[in-house]
């Protein structure tokens, strides 16, 4: 947070002006639900068109009068449904609440730019804070000028409780949702870990895009002798016998872990992207931007 | 392995404390800091990897737990003096023989004393032994009895324990074994036969001394009331010498002369006295370099110099004026009964079967005397009665036997004293005030309270009385009767001679005497068999105090073979004689066992590696 103690003060909203230019410079007048009502996919409304089937590819949509007229496997082509909606979770739980900065404040920067970057494209946009289960929730919102009462929310938030990434999307999509992109803003510390909440997100056919946030004081902690390390989540204590040897260990399995949600985010054809509190958050959007997930 | 300076179970307790000590700051760690991290659950992934290898972590700790003892257990070992034992089953025996004569006091030229060259020799001696050697010492003055061999380390024990002695005799203590070693430190001026087999170590070299060997405080033959000094210095120096003689008496009394001495000359003098006051007489020499104090001060006591006049009434006793006039200050007046005036004042009377029929004016003593007032009566007479108790403590019976005594016939008389009766039942003797009642001054000397036969009181004069005559037992013919009598004249004029003394033990006497210097000092005492025994360390006049008995001990050094420190039997040129130098050097040859400087460096060397290995988180 800010000296003044506004999250969102004058520094970060030039910060934001920035990053729409970069996006327009990026692509030009193309945002997300825009560009996609043009595209002809599988699933969708409308007939658009059709194409010769490729073996392998899923037969629900082959024409199967076409096929009995002309003996050939022929696919019908649909327009992609637009306005699809961005749901922007990010992780309020206690172990957001540490690092210089708070990891937490980053996580509510990251949120609000692209927030902000998804109203300015017309996007509909859910904020969603979530703990053991959903602790606050924006309702889906579309417009520019919704942006000053997203910040008000991200402003209100706490960071409290345990993680469960899963518990807090079994709370949110138990309720018909459509359809869309999922923005993961967390540090994925999660005791059951994360591959049982992502399979959710398969299941409910939702794209996601995961935002890593760690600070350097977790990858490198400042340790020695011996040290009582307790979670703060959790209230549990681990005695640790602190060696470089430990140190290097523990670095090493620090990026096993952020290797392994990367490596799942790509098996499953996701976004990731992980950073340092350390880095400035426009830094962090641009190169959200530059993956390509989140505009296009 | 042995600890020269650490017994065997000091030693184990030693190292054990250290290692308990290292322990417990091993296991009495401070708490952890703790710290509070956003989650534990990637700490928790890996510190259940790193389980696995939990016993490496163990070994890691007891390895860290094992240097850090082997560092303090090495360097409490190094404390002990460690020393290896060298020899595979052979017995190492030596015998020092310390000679602790008085002569050994003796200042050398380069400060120190032979005693002081003695020791440390005898010491170096023992560092050459064996480890697992047996030792025997012993000293020529007796102060150690033991015959039995012992360690290394209790023999050096022994050596620190032995002090020159000061007034007995020295002589090479009896030693029949002829295995091992023998060596006799020595000056060689007390002692001056040794066995053959006995290698010497002569801590002699020639110092210059002058000292008293006589000194003597006695009547002039020739005139009752004067008495004489007589003294008697030499000259021990192998140079001649003047010297300074002081005679201080009480008072301002002071005679002081110099004199010169040739090498080994020896002048004896004899001092009137006649300026001199009753009391302590000291004579003091002093030279250049004088290399042995003790003799250079000696110490007498001049009693009073006044003729005592006694009376002696007697129908006829020829033991008694045939054993009075021995003592040459007495003026003896005797006469019968008949003559006897009693306003005629004297020092002391004696009334032989006979008692005026008035007190006396002075101090009595009294033979079968008759039945007067001022007397208790006789109540009867008693033949032959046996002598059952005399109180040896007494002055009166100093040096004073009454085994033989045999009586014929005596008398039995009232007496108020209750000495028997004060032990078992005091209470019935003491006034409201607790003190012991005016009664309590007569003492039954010889006797018992149903027939006291000799009774001493002290009120309003000193009296003894005695139940028989002398001509009715053998008591004249006792050889310690002129004792008696010497005993009953020096108690009732309250004078006596100092007795001579030796340096070291001296044993006076007298029950739970309080002992006191010529400054007033108290001397610590003890009880010997109803004597009191102190320690004379020094020459003096000293004062043994038991109610109104008082006795003087003059302590003197004057003996002149132990006053010429210079008559050495053992020359360095004697090959018999290993000269210290010598041995100094064989000591810097000798093989060394001590293993504290190896401990020491072990220990560095194990730190370097605790610091290698804590540095590189081995150990941690």
């Amino acid at each position: 947070m800010s000296e003044d103690g506004t999250l969102f003060d004058e520094e970060f909203l030039k910060k934001l002006e920035y990053l729409e230019i970069i996006s327009n410079n990026m692509v030009p007048g193309h945002l997300h639900g825009e560009h996609r009502a043009k595209k002809k996919t599988d699933s969708g409304i409308e007939f658009a068109d059709y194409r010769q089937y490729v073996a392998g590819e899923d037969t629900k949509n082959v024409d199967w009068r076409t096929y009995l007229r002309l003996d050939k496997l022929i696919l019908r082509i649909f327009e992609e449904e637009a306005d699809l909606p961005i749901y922007i979770f990010f992780d309020s739980s206690k172990s957001m609440d540490y690092g210089h900065p708070l990891k937490f404040d980053y996580a509510r920067k990251i949120a609000a730019a692209l927030c902000y970057v998804g109203l300015l494209n017309l996007d509909r946009v859910n904020l969603i804070g979530y703990a053991e289960g959903i602790t606050q929730e924006m309702s889906s919102r579309s417009g520019k000028n919704q942006v000053w009462h997203a910040f008000r929310f991200l402003e209100s938030a706490k960071a409290d409780g345990n993680t469960s990434i899963e518990q807090a999307f079994k709370s949110f999509f138990s309720v018909r949702r459509r359809r869309g992109l999922v923005v993961l803003v967390s540090d994925f510390l999660d005791e059951i870990g994360f591959e049982r909440a992502l399979d959710l997100l398969k299941h409910f056919r939702q794209d996601l895009f995961a935002v890593h946030i760690y600070s350097s004081e977790e990858l490198r902690p400042d340790l020695s002798d011996e040290v009582l390390l307790k979670d703060s989540e959790l209230g549990t204590t681990e005695l640790v016998k602190v060696t470089p040897g430990l140190l290097d260990a523990y670095a090493n399995k620090f990026e096993e872990h952020c290797d392994q949600l990367d490596s799942y985010c790509r098996k499953n054809g996701w976004g990731y992207v992980r950073a340092s509190t350390d880095v400035p958050f426009e830094d962090l959007i641009v190169q959200v931007f530059r993956q390509g997930r989140f505009v296009r | 392995m042995n600890f020269m300076y650490m017994t065997p179970l000091f030693a184990g307790l030693f190292l054990a404390g250290a290692a308990t000590i290292v322990g417990l700051l091993y296991w009495l760690k401070p708490p952890p800091r703790q710290l509070t991290i956003p989650s534990s659950l990637l700490w928790k992934r890996l510190l259940k990897e790193k389980r696995r290898s939990t016993l490496l972590d163990r070994l890691r700790w007891w390895l860290s737990l094992i240097i850090a003892l082997a560092i303090s257990l090495l360097m409490a070992s190094a404390m002990g003096r460690p020393e290896f034992l060298w020899n595979g089953g052979d017995i190492f025996r030596m015998t020092i023989v310390i000679d602790n004569s008085t002569t050994m006091a003796t200042r050398s030229a380069d400060g120190f004393t032979r005693w002081d060259h003695a020791l440390a020799l005898g010491k170096e001696l023992l560092k050459q032994g064996s480890v697992d050697g047996e030792f025997l010492i012993l000293d020529t003055s007796g102060q150690l009895s033991s015959r039995n061999p012992t360690d290394r380390r209790s023999a050096l024990g022994l050596l620190d324990k032995l002090t020159v002695s000061l007034g007995s005799s020295s002589r090479f203590p009896d030693y029949a074994s002829t295995d091992g070693l023998l060596y006799f430190i020595s000056d060689g001026v007390m002692i001056d036969e040794v066995p053959d087999n006995a290698q010497v170590i002569s801590v002699y070299s020639s110092v210059d001394n002058v000292g008293i060997t006589a000194f003597k405080v006695a009547p002039d033959p020739s005139d009752p009331l004067a008495y004489q000094a007589f003294l008697e210095i030499a000259n021990a120096s192998l140079e001649s010498k003047e010297i300074s003689m002081r005679l201080s008496g009480a008072g301002e009394s002071v005679f002081s002369d110099t004199l010169t001495l040739q090498a080994g000359e020896l002048e004896g003098r004899t001092i009137d006295l006649s300026g001199f006051a009753r009391g302590p007489i000291r004579l003091t020499v002093a030279t250049e370099s004088d290399a042995f104090t003790l003799d250079d001060k000696a110490f007498s006591f001049l009693p009073t110099r006044n003729l005592t006049q006694v009376t002696l009434v007697s129908p006829g006793s020829a033991y008694l004026q045939n054993a009075l006039p021995d003592r040459q200050n007495l003026m003896i007046n005797s006469m019968i009964p008949e003559e006897f005036d009693n306003d005629v004042k004297a020092d002391l009377y004696i009334f032989d079967r006979w008692a005026p029929q008035d007190p006396p004016m002075g101090p009595a003593l009294l033979f079968l005397p008759p039945n007067v007032e001022w007397l208790s009566p006789m109540e009867a007479v008693v033949t032959s009665p046996s002598i059952s108790y005399w109180d040896q403590g007494h002055v009166l019976m100093n040096f004073v036997s009454l085994k033989d005594l045999r009586i014929d016939q005596a008398v039995r008389f009232y007496s108020e004293a209750v000495d028997f009766n004060i032990k078992t039942n005091p209470e019935d003797h003491t006034d409201d005030s607790g003190a012991i009642s005016s009664i309590h001054k007569s003492e039954i000397i010889i006797g018992t309270p149903e027939l006291p036969l000799m009774v001493a009181s002290e009120d309003p004069h000193k009296m003894i009385r005695v139940a028989f005559s002398l001509e009715d037992s053998n008591f004249p013919l006792q050889p310690g009767f002129p004792i008696f009598l010497n005993n009953v004249l020096s108690w009732m004029i309250d004078d006596q001679h100092a007795l001579p003394g030796s340096l070291g033990r001296i044993e006076v006497p007298v029950t739970e005497g309080e002992v006191t210097d010529l400054e007033g000092e108290e001397i610590s005492s003890s009880q010997f068999f109803g004597n009191t025994v102190f320690m004379a360390n020094e020459p003096g006049l000293y004062t043994v105090t038991l109610g109104s008995q008082r006795i003087r001990v003059a302590v003197n050094l004057t003996d002149y073979k132990r006053t010429t420190v210079n008559t050495s039997s053992f020359s360095p040129e004697d090959r018999a004689v290993v000269s210290p130098e010598i041995f100094s050097l064989n000591r810097e040859e000798a093989s060394s066992g001590e293993l504290w400087f190896v401990f020491i460096w072990i220990a560095t060397l194990m730190v370097i590696i605790e610091w290698f290995t804590y540095h590189r988180r081995w150990t941690v």
